[in-house]
């Protein structure tokens, strides 16, 4: 006889309510999940797509990802030079947020070398890749244009010719991918007014100086001019057979850089950026879990504490506390595992609509689920004592 | 044949200048079809009597002696008893707010006790719609207690303690929630099932009025029994 799910039946209103409200905790905590899976994937999806042997950076610096990395565009010719390396590429990537359509929004914008360079998108859904060496772009479909779309960036408009689903920038924004000098000119070009304003102002300073000519300071104008060949990095594919340590020292002893291979890139960004979102998510999954599991074990000592005059009649008429327990026990994981599977459900259907990525693994669940059903086990023992606890005589009105 | 004795049972709580006797050098003895009724005003003892006869409150001291087996003598509770094992399966019990379980129709209640001695299927089906007819409640065997008037729910009370053709019954004020005319209705069932059953019938009640017809009749006062014809 099975006695939880008669009692249950009894107080479906109460239990479906109960389920609805311990289900939507289990659903934050399945998407706290997806967060947590979907900031480590947004956070290394540009470094995995890209996957270069080695990335070349500012020396000292953790760039180009997990910090800000500055460096001379000509240099790749140097590492170019590097014996075992087969190619080097300048790259460059940073975050804007711009008109597109009607829209505000925001994306990275990464700049290579068109023309048999690395960083490009891999995998195309839609079009072809960047063929020319200006006004042309691979968006990211997140971002919302269609193929032949002419998007607007800086002082030039781009014409869509490509569309990837392959990567997003660490913040879950979409990618676009133009050519080297298109991302550096909308990265640096400055507005004309200030371009003017700038030169006037050094004009001012070299002419005061009287050790030059007028002619020798117009030069100096000229030579002065801020310069817009500025990179992030260096990316490198090695000769089959190079070594690539060797490489690496090469590089870090005679061009002063610092290299990092992929793996070193992704731990840089795991330990680094990623780390605090990480740990923050992990403090809010362990939170929820515990609220959950607090709300099952008062949800649960309730509806014991209902009961605890028939339970005293179920231990007179000679019940052992099994059959009694097994009833506590039942009520406990039929909460748990309907609210989970309503939580499953849920999220399953809901993710998509989520504004960052929520990345639904099935360990992840096959996990959480282990850990709920823990729970209800850990909820239900405080009603399970109550009733270990409930004297048979009081059923009879005495002790 | 001799059901329960009780050879000079005594209850006492707490110690000290806060000691109270329950029950004082208390004996009896219920045989078989035997209707016994235990009168008494409140604080009397008569509620300690019943969970020292139903084997749920140990005595200070004294003897019980359940069914031929001694249960209980002065050094404590005899070892290698089941006791909730014996309540199930040779008590029944009659309570004075019928506590039915509440999540449990009328059927399951009576069943409840059957599932418990392992008695299943279409044997304990026709064993619940057996007594429950023999209560004159079949007709309202799926419903739940809470649609059941107080004398049904009585009634399907003791369908329930009759489940296991018990020894002994113990009923604790079993009228004190009924009218007259329902309460003497209980009273002439369970003389009926004491007969018809050969189950020996305790039961413990404050109303002189329904203990007409009863075998033996004792009156508790402090702690005190004493027997009247």
């Amino acid at each position: 006889m099975d006695l939880a799910v008669y009692d249950l039946k009894l107080h479906q209103g109460r239990f479906i309510a109960t389920i609805l409200g311990v289900g939507l905790l289990f659903t934050i905590v399945l998407a706290m999940n997806g967060l947590y899976r979907g900031n480590i994937h947004d956070g290394l999806a540009v470094i995995q797509a890209t996957n270069p042997d080695l990335w070349v950076v500012e020396r000292y610096r953790g760039g180009p990802f997990n910090e800000q990395s500055s460096m001379p565009e000509y240099y790749h010719y140097s590492v170019k030079a590097v014996p075992g390396v087969e190619r080097a590429s300048p790259y460059i990537i940073y975050a804007v947020e711009r008109q597109i359509g009607n829209e505000s929004r925001h994306f990275s914008i990464v700049g290579y070398d068109v023309f048999g360079g690395l960083g490009g998108p891999q995998k195309i859904y839609a079009g072809r890749g960047l063929q020319q060496a200006h006004y042309e772009m691979v968006a990211h479909a997140k971002l919302g244009v269609r193929l032949g779309d002419k998007v607007p960036l800086g002082l030039h408009t781009y014409k869509v010719v490509g569309l990837t689903k392959e990567a997003v920038d660490n913040n879950g924004d979409p990618v676009v991918y133009l050519s080297l000098p298109d991302a550096q000119e909308i990265l640096y070009q400055k507005d004309n007014e200030e371009v003017r304003a700038q030169r006037e102002r050094l004009a001012r300073t070299l002419n005061s100086q009287k050790s030059l000519s007028p002619v020798a300071a117009a030069n100096l104008v000229e030579a002065l001019a801020p310069d817009t060949h500025i990179i992030n990095a260096i990316l490198v594919r090695l000769k089959p057979g190079a070594d690539p340590t060797a490489v690496v020292n090469h590089i870090r002893q005679w061009l002063y850089f610092s290299v990092y291979t992929t793996q070193d890139e992704i731990q840089l960004m795991l330990k680094g950026k990623l780390s605090g979102m990480t740990k923050q998510l992990l403090l809010f999954r362990t939170l929820l879990m515990i609220i959950s599991v607090v709300i099952i074990a008062l949800v649960i000592y309730t509806f014991t504490m209902e009961k605890i005059r028939s339970i005293a009649v179920m231990k007179l008429i000679g019940a052992p506390n099994l059959v009694i327990v097994r009833l506590v026990l039942e009520q406990s994981l039929l909460l748990t595992f309907s609210a989970f599977l309503f939580a499953l459900v849920l999220i399953n259907l809901t993710y998509p609509y989520f504004p960052k990525t929520i990345l639904l693994v099935p360990e992840d669940e096959i996990i959480t689920f282990i850990v709920v059903l823990f729970g209800g086990l850990l909820a239900s023992i405080l009603g399970i004592v109550q009733v270990l606890k409930t004297q048979p005589a009081m059923a009879l009105g005495g002790q | 044949m001799e059901v329960l004795r009780a050879e000079g049972l005594s209850k006492i709580f707490g110690a000290g200048r806060l000691e109270v006797r329950a029950l004082e050098d208390i004996s009896l003895s219920v045989s078989a079809g035997d209707l016994v009724a235990l009168l008494g005003p409140s604080g009397s003892g008569k509620t300690t009597m019943l969970l020292c006869t139903s084997l749920i409150l140990e005595p200070t001291q004294g003897k019980i002696v359940f069914d031929g087996q001694t249960i209980f003598q002065k050094n404590g509770w005899s070892g290698g008893v089941d006791i909730r094992r014996l309540r199930r399966e040779k008590m029944g019990f009659i309570f004075q707010s019928h506590n039915l379980i509440p999540f449990l129709t009328a059927r399951q209640n009576v069943l409840f006790p059957l599932s418990l001695v392992g008695v299943k299927g279409e044997a304990a089906h026709r064993r619940v719609m057996e007594l429950l007819d023999y209560m004159e409640i079949a007709d309202r065997a799926d419903y739940l207690p809470a649609i059941l008037s107080g004398g049904e729910q009585q009634r399907v009370a003791i369908a329930r303690a009759l489940a296991n053709n018990p020894r002994l019954i113990l009923a604790d004020e079993p009228t004190a929630s009924l009218d007259t005319v329902r309460g003497k209705k209980v009273m002439d069932l369970l003389k009926k099932i004491a007969k018809e059953n050969q189950s020996a019938v305790i039961a413990v009640t404050h109303d002189v009025r329904m203990i007409e017809g009863f075998d033996y009749v004792y009156h508790l006062k402090d702690g005190h029994i004493n027997q009247t014809p």
